[in-house]
């Protein structure tokens, strides 16, 4: 069995011997979010030698370390009591930045728009009026490519995922799935239905990171034309 | 400031890469570089390099190259043959490659993978501080017949002049010999209930749609997800096995998208993900269970035994700088 550390606001599992898993269970979603997202931070600035990467997500950290330098069951102690160090109700970022993203949505039938809102037993103006209305923030930075990792727009119900995953989904693609939703700044394989496309461009290998968001700032939507679609496109997304 | 190219004659399917990147998860990229961190550091530690240096990843078919410069080299990994000048030279030794003198490597068996490095390394682009490919990101990839490296360091012949024959033979920290991967208990083994045992009861073969990003693997049984409900993405570690719909058990490699939302049954030792990543498709794995502690322990004995390499490839390194070697020897440059 996996020996797992629990503190009052934290579970630390090994996750191998190249990582460990922490997992916070505060009653409150949101600090358990700003808690994992503290505790990545905290981390990568104590500089801790043989830790070789902080992965932070919704209610989890993965750490990654070199077990060269480094074995995990030395490191959960010093995790616990930062973990315990931290006050999960500081805000994550004092001044979100906020960022707005045009979208043409798939009003044409090209994407998945159509059975996202037959599987909802919407029109297809409801889920881009849902999908446009939320300030949307940014919780963690996913695959592929530091993809905004946002909370779902209020669609009655969670949103299957394709049966079978498109091999090639170019990057600016407007994605739901499950309770969330995000966008693409990668061309990857995908199984989440796409509702639009955005004509910025979100990613930058030049620079580090790739991306132009942190975990913490806000993301909006806004409906665009074919027109302005065009206009747009190739911009690079910066915030407001 | 180069100092000459390494002309791929024949690509097979070889990459230049490194240990990864292992500052990109925490953006959602993977890690990547080379499957079998052990081989590659062994490679790069015979040649004196640092041993995250760029390096060849020559996987399966055979690869021939030209330098137009004197180079030494060596290579690891998977047995195979190496050809200098159409002769045979040794594997996991050091050995000198003259200008315009062809080199290859051929026959690789008893693995999948074999690493080949040259003193001084190439100059290759890095992307977060690493030449590793990304197929996602469209960063790097397969060389290509024709395709020339920029070196960044040539080395003259180091070769005994009595009797041609190469100045020192190298011990060779012992390869695995036998397809056994181990694993630790993973964070959510508690979802498998008893059918998590099934993991060791039975070999699993590997199936050709395995790669860089996961090697998947069918059973005579496989275990079972047991509880039910949604998990969050979150970080899922290199090595994870996971068991997805379907009838394959996926453990995954240095190209795995850094979160998903599956449960983590076991997690394959540092150490051993280096042998999974020579297993070819349709051979077969068994799993052993191992405690955290074992894990530990077996990483720890394999750093020593790379230290140990070094230190004896620096020790003679040093000696062959020394002037009164230059009888039987030629110095470095």
């Amino acid at each position: 069995m996996t020996e797992a550390t629990s503190a009052s606001s934290v579970t630390i599992s090994t996750s191998g011997d190249a990582a460990l898993r922490v997992s916070g269970v505060l009653p409150d979603r949101e600090a358990t979010w700003r808690l994992m997202h503290h505790l990545a931070r905290a981390l990568d600035a104590s500089r801790v030698p043989g830790v070789a990467c902080v992965i932070p997500t919704y209610d989890a950290v993965l750490i990654e370390v070199d077990p060269h330098e480094v074995a995990v069951d030395r490191l959960r102690e010093f995790v616990g009591v930062l973990a315990e160090s931290i006050d999960a109700d500081h805000p994550l970022t004092e001044l979100p930045r906020v960022f707005e993203v045009p979208v043409l949505y798939d009003l044409d039938g090209e994407l998945d728009l159509r059975s996202v809102a037959s599987a909802q037993g919407l029109q297809i103006e409801d889920i881009v009026r849902l999908h446009g209305e939320p300030e949307y923030v940014i919780r963690c930075l996913g695959a592929p490519g530091g993809s905004p990792m946002l909370d779902g727009p209020a669609f009655p119900q969670p949103v299957q995922r394709l049966s079978s995953p498109r091999a090639h989904v170019p990057a600016g693609m407007v994605s739901v799935a499950g309770r969330q939703a995000t966008i693409t700044p990668a061309p990857a394989p995908g199984g989440w239905p796409l509702i639009g496309r955005t004509p910025l461009t979100v990613l930058d290998l030049g620079s580090e990171p790739f991306v132009p968001y942190e975990p913490g700032d806000i993301i909006r939507f806004r409906q665009i034309d074919i027109d302005e679609y065009q206009a747009l496109l190739g911009t690079r997304m910066v915030a407001r | 400031m180069t100092s000459g190219q390494l002309r791929m004659v024949e690509a097979g399917s070889t990459q230049v890469t490194d240990l990864g990147r292992s500052r990109g998860p925490r953006y959602g990229v993977p890690v990547n570089g080379a499957l079998d961190q052990r081989s590659a550091s062994i490679a790069n530690t015979l040649v004196g390099n640092a041993r995250n240096a760029p390096l060849l990843e020559i996987t399966a078919l055979d690869a021939e190259f030209v330098a137009d410069v004197d180079i030494l080299v060596a290579v690891s990994g998977a047995d195979g043959t190496l050809l200098v000048g159409g002769s045979a030279r040794p594997w996991n030794q050091p050995v000198s490659v003259r200008a315009g003198e062809p080199f290859a490597v051929r026959n690789l068996q008893r693995g999948l993978r074999a690493y080949l490095a040259v003193r001084g390394s190439f100059d290759v682009p890095l992307l977060l501080g690493s030449c590793a490919p990304d197929s996602v990101l469209g960063f790097g990839g397969r060389v290509s017949a024709g395709e020339a490296l920029s070196l960044r360091a040539s080395t003259a012949p180091l070769i005994n002049a009595h009797f041609g024959a190469e100045l020192y033979r190298l011990t060779l920290p012992a390869a695995p010999q036998s397809f056994v991967v181990d694993v630790t208990d993973g964070p959510d083994i508690d979802d498998f209930g008893a059918t998590a045992d099934r993991l060791f009861a039975a070999p699993y073969t590997v199936t050709p749609t395995s790669n860089h990003i996961g090697v998947r693997m069918t059973g005579s049984s496989l275990p079972e997800r047991r509880a039910h409900g949604e998990v969050l993405s979150r970080g899922v570690p290199v090595g994870a096995v996971e068991v997805p719909p379907g009838t394959e058990l996926l453990v995954l490699h240095r190209g795995r998208g850094v979160t998903a939302g599956y449960p983590v049954l076991a997690v394959v030792t540092t150490t051993s993900l280096d042998t999974l990543a020579q297993v070819r498709p349709g051979q077969q794995v068994r799993f052993r269970r191992v405690s955290d502690a074992q894990a530990a322990t077996a990483i720890r004995a394999q750093r020593a035994e790379l230290d140990a390499l070094r230190s004896r490839v620096e020790s003679i390194f040093a000696a062959l700088q020394q002037p009164h070697n230059t009888t039987n020897g030629r110095i470095l440059s």
